[in-house]
């Protein structure tokens, strides 16, 4: 495993990165093209591209939104700073965090819009949450996928072309992209990093039975997942739908979006602390995000979100490696109690059958297995156990040390 | 009259499509598949897939997707071939006869090759004989130093070979090559545009069909290359980097008086 030297990315993460001859990832390069970039004029640009789309008689612009600190400015930016006439959209997933609701709540009071909010039938979503986490090692699919639905869905029915998302997840952590390309939502990013390849249909009983995996079947039609379908070519381009990302025109900040919104509109930050990371601002819209999801994450790959927070404070200059590599002996690696019991008790499942399931998620170019224990390298150097194993016999093989998973030696 | 073509180029770097700059800086955009799969639904006129891996390791990153377990070029062309309808041109890491029949059984339509060509210009002939022209298309990378005029490099551009792009180009086409895929490094990933005057000078110096490809940052310097001649506009980059691109290129095109296929 091999760490970037400046931020703290391994080379096994969930946003594939590049690294170049000094150990860089390309996450950090791409974020040091920021420092050189004219913000000024690209505000200009902004301003030029929504006047293009102010409507007589509809809304100007859709900006789907979780109620967090950068809905709030991406909220802030349309509405005050440009005085556009706004539409939020949100996918309610029903796992809100009360802090996040209150915040979600008061966006209709603050920012001259109206708000759609999209909550799907709770029993389709429990339901979702199993077959996610066996299928794919992620009970959160179905809020990947309502995030990158419901906005699209709106903005074709109510004939809003243009949409405004925040950052461009990949290319702010992995640098998938440069700031020259202006790059915008699209369908396969949505379907290839978003959703992993799998689309709504694969949960039905008839999509599952064709990927092989009847055993997982929860009864789900397609008629209990119209808000994952997402609406076909022709529609948006009828309608002409665009979404760009406000970050290739403003210098994106979570940390300062987070001062300014609270400063400005009292938005509140998560009151109890979470279980596996520091920040106290982020992913208030699904308390599972830095939990249950976010320890699938540690499971698959040997990362969490203190690694990701942490790498981003690192690039942003308000923490030092060190610190940082400090946080992630705190958190990477905790199973968070909390969060645990309470979505084991949500979709009716025990410990055991949840570690079982964890372990055939294991990445083998991550993890090996020495002495019935996870093993894996660690960013300070040398490698640490981090629990017992759950697999049986024939699934070990690809962990163990001598067969490595990598090269096949000839 | 013929119409004209708009093709995507897709580069594979170990396992990974991948976005280019000046032949040097890569960066991972996604997994070989997904893409195609998109071209496929748009219809797109044709699809050129570039090889540029410089070592054997081919690796999709993680198994928690639905595209899975690619770990050879060879495999990764099946799956693609699967995908896609269009005619599909491979390259990249072909040096013999044999590297073509095995992309031809998995298959590609075209194959395109570049090192081998310059070093062995009988493989075209023979290419030609045994496929026909048709299916033998050599690629030609060609820099341009400041002020001067283009050379034709090798090895993925690090290898000078003293040659002229329009030379090089007509002598491939005696060999018996079928088209000229022409890419110009120094613009690759620019976004500023073909260099018009070496598809000018290459597209006068034979009467195979020529393919512009590097330096595309907007849709509407498309045309411009197909008005200094080539008879195909390529791009890779901003194939990715915006909603319905073929859609978005197609237009300007036609916009532009270019005769295309909508």
């Amino acid at each position: 495993m091999k760490f970037c030297s400046r931020c703290m990315y391994p080379s096994m993460a969930a946003t594939p990165l590049t690294f170049d001859d000094k150990g860089v990832c390309s996450g950090c390069r791409v974020a040091g093209q920021k420092k050189v970039i004219d913000w000024k004029g690209r505000f200009q640009m902004l301003k030029k591209l929504t006047d293009e789309y102010r409507a007589k008689n509809n809304y100007d612009i859709l900006i789907p939104v979780s109620g967090g600190k950068d809905s709030y400015y991406q909220a802030h930016i349309a509405s005050k700073e440009l005085g556009l006439k706004v539409l939020l959209v949100t996918y309610h997933g029903n796992n809100y965090l009360p802090e996040g609701e209150y915040n979600l709540a008061r966006m209709r009071e603050l920012f001259d819009c109206d708000h759609i909010v999209v909550k799907p039938g709770v029993d389709v979503l429990i339901k979702m949450n199993r077959i996610g986490f066996k299928l794919q090692g992620d009970m959160n699919w179905h809020n990947h996928c309502g995030i990158f639905t419901v906005p699209i869905q709106e903005a074709v029915r109510h004939k809003v072309p243009l949409m405004m998302w925040g950052e461009h997840g990949f290319m702010d952590m992995g640098g998938m992209y440069s700031y020259s390309d202006f790059v915008e939502f699209t369908a396969k990013t949505r379907l290839e990093h978003g959703l992993r390849g799998y689309d709504w249909h694969d949960f039905t009983d008839e999509g599952l039975e064709k990927l092989g995996r009847s055993e997982l079947k929860e009864g789900l039609r397609p008629k209990d997942l119209l808000w994952a379908q997402y609406p076909p070519d022709e529609e948006i381009a009828s309608v002409g739908v665009r979404g760009i990302y406000l970050s290739n025109y403003l210098d994106w900040d979570g940390t300062k979006n987070a001062e300014l919104v609270t400063k400005l509109y009292g938005w509140r930050a998560a009151q109890q602390p979470f279980e596996r990371t520091y920040r106290s601002f982020s992913n208030l819209d699904d308390m599972h995000e830095n939990g249950i999801h976010d320890y699938l994450k540690f499971v698959k790959f040997g990362y969490g979100r203190a690694s990701d927070h942490a790498s981003k404070d690192i690039r942003a200059g308000v923490m030092t490696r060190e610190k940082g590599i400090e946080m992630v002996r705190k958190y990477d690696h905790v199973k968070p109690r909390r969060d645990l019991e309470r979505w084991l008790k949500y979709v009716n499942m025990t410990e055991e059958e949840f570690d079982a399931i964890c372990d055939t998620f294991r990445d083998p170019r991550a993890w090996r297995i020495e002495g019935g224990q996870w093993v894996k390298d660690d960013i300070w150097g040398g490698s640490s156990a981090y629990g017992p194993v759950h697999l049986k016999c024939p699934q070990r093989a690809k962990f163990m040390r001598e067969e490595n998973y990598g090269r096949t030696k000839k | 009259m013929l119409k004209k073509r708009l093709i995507p180029v897709l580069l594979l770097q170990n396992g990974m499509l991948v976005r280019s700059e000046a032949f040097s800086i890569h960066q991972i955009i996604g997994n070989p598949i997904i893409e195609v799969q998109r071209f496929n639904q748009w219809n797109v006129d044709e699809l050129i897939y570039l090889d540029i891996s410089r070592s054997d390791d081919y690796d999709l990153r993680r198994e928690d997707g639905k595209v899975r377990g690619l770990k050879d070029p060879l495999v990764i062309l099946e799956e693609v071939s699967k995908t896609c309808f269009m005619p599909l041109t491979w390259g990249g890491r072909i040096r013999t006869i044999d590297d073509m029949r095995q992309r031809f059984l998995r298959g590609a339509d075209k194959i395109t090759i570049n090192t081998a060509a310059v070093e062995t210009p009988e493989l075209i002939t023979q290419a030609a004989k045994i496929f026909g022209s048709q299916a033998v298309v050599v690629c030609i990378d060609a820099k341009r130093y400041e002020g001067g005029s283009p050379e034709v490099f090798i090895d993925g551009g690090r290898t000078a070979t003293g040659m002229s792009p329009e030379g090089w180009a007509k002598k491939a086409e005696g060999f018996g090559a079928g088209e000229i895929l022409l890419q110009s490094i120094d613009r690759d990933g620019m976004g500023n545009g073909y260099d018009l005057g070496m598809i000018r000078s290459v597209s006068e110096a034979v009467s195979i069909p020529v393919i512009a490809l590097g330096g595309i940052g907007a849709y509407g310097q498309y045309a411009d290359g197909i008005k200094a001649g080539a008879s195909a506009a390529a791009a890779a980059n901003i194939w990715h980097f915006k909603e319905l691109s073929d859609m978005g290129g197609k237009r300007a095109l036609s916009k532009s008086g270019v005769n295309i296929r909508m």
